[in-house]
């Protein structure tokens, strides 16, 4: 089980300006566009896409239908990301990624609605991320947002914002203290 | 083994031995033709030195062996690439610092060759290594990095040269200024401009951009044209006008750039130009960066609805940004709100929305974060001016200057200065 | 990559730079309520002519009236030249007026003929005077009398300007500075080169001259309250003329109201009717409430310029009274006949902008919300138009508000000082560092005299090979969105 993906993205990526000839394998690149994808650096992922060597993109339907994901991505076409991501049998270690992904594409989803919409259709909900109706319905529970009288909007809450980060005291007056000298000197 | 070639293989030995190496980088600038004549001994000569000891001797023959002809059988390219990594990886740094502009052509060679090859990704690393082997300080430029920024824009990897990229340069090597020509200098901001550009980082890139026009120039190159195209285009994507250039920027440039770039300066006025320049947008490869413009344009004037705007309805954002309908105005509005550049409400119900203020209060302890670390970075940057300020203080030409004695040799200091140079 | 051996500097072309054009404003001007009669009466010298000039160009319904008036006038000076340039406009006007024989024989008795008899002697005759007026002069000079070698130079300055030769005019009157002997003396001198300059409308000049009349050591003892007040005013309409011929409005309006009626007697450059105008319209354009209400409605000599534009008067209590609507109506009146006045005409269409804009920007001042229908009925604007309008205000951050299009109402925007405080301080932070950083890489190149120069070789005429000769280099930047 993978967890720490940043890790492996730093070890692909080394991997792949250490292949012999510059061409590294087909599962490094395949868990590297995966990885670019999962951390939505789309400009990454597209530019190794195009350096993949013809003969390896060609022959490797994994690594297309990674690309297939990416594509829609880059459109912002959300449906068609999810349908792409269920249109293909992922095999491990791409499959865990390629998981975790379509869970940060629905969470990103979910909080951009509940920052943009003060009112939005179900069915919209629904298209964008990728859920069954009634686990939409479900999550808009769980998160408190309310269903119309006409059972065909929602309507959302922005996500609450992370808890904020706690710096020490002495911190803050080391840097006050650097700062002032700043000023005096 | 040729008797010229034996005394220049015993200079090294001796030499070396004694650590006089400015003696050795005058035999060696001297000797080049003597290799160059003997190509097909000098992997012999390759064999006696050690990479580790007589660093610049093997540096010198690796370049000349290199730089024979392609038609000279003499040399096998086969076996280069290995050759010149596990010099870069083995020599002394302290020596070939003694000659970086050798070290730097064999750099210069290796990109080229790969480039030939067509496989720059096998370069980065390497020229990588070779970047900080040869550097004083993480911020100093040399002509290596224009290598390495090309190698990655071929490859499409353009990932590595960013921990490059991002470090403001405070130094350049010699080998950069004096009496060579400045293109390696142009180069290495133009595709670090584009590099910036591909990764959509449009605030780096107009900053890279902007250095390629403002160097000093007596005579307009075509680097700076072409960087001078590209600047104008990112300066549209960012600020949906084109930005003045400094004042500093050298005359000949200000004067003939424009005439030269009719198209660009035609896209900031109406986006009609798209269409009408379309021939010299895609013979200049700008059209990408061009369909970018043509996007702000929309995201722009409809950050100008904000700016106006409490509410409005989807159809009229469409109909005063010129889109085609509610929906791609919904998405474009979408998109924005996504990318943090407007904060808005849509209420799909009734097809309006409602523009919002930045919910920022600049109260949050981020803030303070955000806050404390740029005025950081403008500390640092303070005290390193002070620095520069200081140093010129005690500078015996400028201390000769300023009490009133003219003295005519002031130029020639800074080219003796190779290693004083520590700014 | 570029190409290795055409190298540095890869120089570039240079093609020709094509030359501006110079846009001249073509406007006409159809009904025009001008009495033309009194309007080149309140004239003389070159004033005259080149507005009845102007209105010639502009007003075709006006143009041979005005033209026939100009040749009368330019009759009885020496200015041989305009006299032969007028009877070619005038044979353009006839010809283009389309009117055939009738007009032609109706007007055959009062149209004037090109004088060729009156040309000749007119030139000899000027020929004649300008040798004596320098013949004069150079005995001044041998006497070496300063008081005469003044008045010498002033005379051949005046018959230079009866010619019409400007230049030649202002280079006399500028030479009778150096034999100046009192106050008086530079101040004419200084009168003499503003009305030149003026006519030349080098505006800088005139300026620069009214400021150094002004700072004449006893410009204000000069015997005689009266005389001084007069050159004052002078000085303060050539002050206001320059000021707005070069856009600035607000000191135009200043210098123009501070002229004093009595005094106001200037005819070779404006009327004290134009004073009035320029002065108050420059004043509506850019003064706050309450700048308006104290230097010109309660103004007693300002007042008095208005009395004599009664229309303007009316326009300025209108808007001082809120009562937008009647006030740009009334403006909208007025506007053709100020098309015809060759120093406004080329600025109402700003003047106006401004003023209306600070009507609705005075209009909405008390509002915390206002309701765009109402407003919209106040500005004679459909409520459409009224919106673009403001949104341009508002972009140009004259009026902090912001519209509700949906309810059609505009709501004062709250602003909140410590959020742009914090926001424009990271801003500056931000382009700070930016250049210094800039600075920094500025100095390092120049420490290592890095400059792009040329290095001798030839690169041809077309000046090397253009980059770009590597496509796979920018086809890989080439980032079109998939």
């Amino acid at each position: 089980m993978i967890t720490n993906f940043d890790k492996l993205c730093g070890d692909l990526e080394k991997q792949e300006l250490e292949a012999p000839n510059g061409i590294a394998s087909p599962t490094t690149y395949a868990q590297l566009l995966a990885i670019y994808l999962y951390q939505n650096d789309l400009c990454n992922a597209k530019f190794l896409w195009k350096r993949i060597p013809q003969t390896i993109s060609a022959s490797n339907p994994e690594l297309a239908a990674i690309w297939a994901v990416g594509q829609k991505l880059w459109k912002k076409d959300l449906p068609r990301t999810y349908q792409a991501l269920a249109a293909y049998h992922w095999i491990d270690p791409v499959a865990t990624i390629m998981r975790a992904l379509e869970e940060n594409v629905r969470e990103r989803a979910f909080n951009l609605i509940g920052r943009s919409y003060s009112s939005i259709s179900v069915d919209t909900v629904v298209s964008a991320t990728g859920l069954s109706k009634e686990a939409v319905l479900q999550i808009c529970r769980d998160r408190k947002w309310e269903l119309s009288d006409d059972g065909v909007t929602v309507n959302p809450i922005p996500p609450t914002q992370p808890a904020p980060l706690h710096t020490s005291s002495e911190d803050q007056l080391f840097k006050l203290t650097d700062f002032v000298s700043f000023l005096e000197n | 083994m040729a008797s010229p070639l034996e005394q220049f293989v015993n200079n090294v030995r001796t030499i070396s031995a004694s650590g006089n190496f400015r003696e050795l980088c005058e035999i060696i600038s001297k000797s080049d033709e003597v290799l160059q004549r003997n190509g097909a001994h000098l992997n012999t000569v390759l064999e006696t030195l050690d990479i580790q000891q007589h660093s610049l001797g093997v540096l010198a023959v690796l370049v000349a062996k290199f730089s024979l002809p392609q038609s000279s059988n003499d040399v096998d390219r086969s076996t280069m690439f290995q050759q010149i990594c596990d010099f870069i990886s083995n020599c002394n740094g302290e020596q070939v610092r003694f000659c970086p502009e050798l070290y730097a052509d064999l750099c210069h060679l290796l990109t080229d060759h790969l480039v030939e090859l067509k496989q720059p990704i096998r370069g980065i690393e390497i020229l990588k290594k070779a970047i900080r082997k040869i550097q004083l300080f993480d911020s100093q430029l040399t002509s290596i990095h224009a290598d390495l920024c090309q190698l990655c824009l071929l490859s499409k990897c353009m990932k590595p040269a960013l921990e490059f990229l991002d470090t403001d340069v405070t130094g350049i090597g010699t080998e950069l200024g004096g009496n060579n020509d400045s293109k390696h200098f142009l180069l290495y901001y133009y595709y670090g401009g584009m590099i910036y550009a591909a990764l959509k980082n449009y605030e780096r890139a107009l900053y890279f951009f902007e250095v390629v026009v403002t160097v000093p120039a007596m005579v307009v190159s075509h680097i700076m044209l072409e960087a001078y195209k590209k600047y104008i285009l990112v300066s549209l994507i960012l600020h949906g006008k084109i930005l003045q250039m400094p004042k500093y920027t050298s005359q000949v440039v200000c004067r003939f750039l424009k005439p030269l770039s009719v198209a660009y300066h035609d896209l900031a006025r109406s986006q009609h130009a798209a269409v009408k320049h379309r021939e010299t947008f895609l013979r200049d490869k700008n059209m990408g960066l061009v369909n970018q413009v043509i996007n702000s344009m929309y995201k722009k004037n409809i950050q100008r609805l904000t700016k106006t705007f409490l509410t409005l309805s989807l159809s009229d954002v469409a109909s005063r940004v010129q889109l085609s309908g509610p929906v791609e105005a919904e998405s474009y509005i979408l998109n924005m709100i996504e990318e943090g550049e407007i904060y808005a409400m849509i209420n799909q119900k009734d097809g309006m929305v409602v523009f919002l203020d930045s919910p920022e209060k600049y109260a949050s302890p981020e803030t303070l974060c955000v806050l404390e670390q740029q005025m950081a970075a403008c500390t640092k940057l303070h005290q390193y001016i002070q620095e520069m300020d200081e140093q010129i203080q005690v500078n015996p030409q400028y201390v000769k200057k300023s009490v009133g004695c003219h003295d005519e040799d002031m130029p020639a200091t800074s080219q003796n200065s190779k290693t004083t140079y520590t700014m | 990559m570029f190409d290795l051996n055409t190298a540095e500097p890869m120089q570039v072309d240079v093609p020709l730079e094509d030359n501006e054009n110079n846009e001249t404003e073509c406007y006409v001007v159809e009904n025009p309520t001008l009495d033309l009669e009194t309007y080149a009466a309140s004239y003389t010298g070159f004033a005259k002519l080149y507005r009845l000039t102007f209105v010639a160009d502009h007003c075709p319904s006006l143009r041979l009236e005005a033209l026939k008036m100009a040749i009368s006038y330019v009759m009885t000076t020496y200015n041989v030249s305009l006299y032969q340039s007028l009877h070619k406009k005038l044979a353009e006007a006839i010809a283009t007026s389309g009117l055939p024989d009738v007009a032609v024989q109706m007007g055959s008795q009062d149209i004037p003929v090109l004088d060729s008899m009156w040309v000749e002697s007119k030139t000899k005759k000027a020929a004649i005077k300008l040798e004596k007026l320098d013949t004069d002069l150079k005995n001044y000079k041998t006497n070496s009398i300063k008081e005469s070698i003044r008045r010498g130079h002033d005379d051949l300055g005046d018959h230079y300007l009866d010619c019409g030769d400007l230049t030649s005019a202002l280079k006399c009157y500028s030479r009778a500075r150096d034999y100046c002997t009192s106050g008086k003396h530079v101040i004419m001198m200084c009168l003499n080169v503003v009305k030149v300059s003026v006519y030349l409308q080098n505006w800088a000049h005139v300026l620069n001259y009214v400021s150094k009349a002004e700072s004449t050591p006893d410009f204000h003892e000069i015997p005689g309250k009266d005389s001084n007040q007069a050159v004052l005013t002078r000085l303060k309409c050539a002050a206001g003329l320059a000021e707005l011929a070069t856009k600035k409005y607000k000191s135009a309006a200043k210098h123009f109201l501070g002229a004093s009626i009595d005094h106001c007697d200037y005819p070779e450059l404006l009327s004290s009717n134009n004073v009035a105008v320029y002065g108050g319209l420059c004043a509506l354009a850019t003064f706050d409430r309450s700048e308006l209400q104290k230097q010109v409605i309660v103004s007693s000599s300002f007042k008095l310029f208005l009395e004599l534009e009664p229309q303007l008067r009316d326009i300025i209590f209108k808007f001082y009274e809120s009562k937008y609507a009647s006030c740009l109506r009334l403006l909208d009146e007025i506007r053709d006949n100020l098309l015809l006045d060759m120093y406004l005409a080329p600025h109402l269409n700003c003047l106006y902008m401004q003023i209306r804009n600070r009507a609705l920007i005075q209009y909405f001042s008390p509002y915390l919300s206002a309701d765009m229908r109402l407003m919209a009925a106040a500005f004679n604007r459909t409520v459409n138009a009224l919106e673009d309008e403001l949104m341009q205000l508002i972009l140009d951050g004259q009026i902090q508000a912001r519209i509700d299009s949906h309810n059609k109402i505009l709501y004062a925007k709250d602003v909140d000082q410590r959020s742009t405080t914090f926001e424009k301080s990271l801003g500056m932070g931000k382009e700070y560092q930016r250049r210094t950083s800039m600075l920094i890489l500025r100095a390092a190149m120049i420490k290592n005299q890095i400059h792009v120069k040329n290095t001798g070789r030839d690169t041809g005429p077309q000046g090397g090979e253009a980059p770009g000769s590597s496509t796979s280099l920018n086809r890989a930047f080439d980032t079109v969105p998939l």
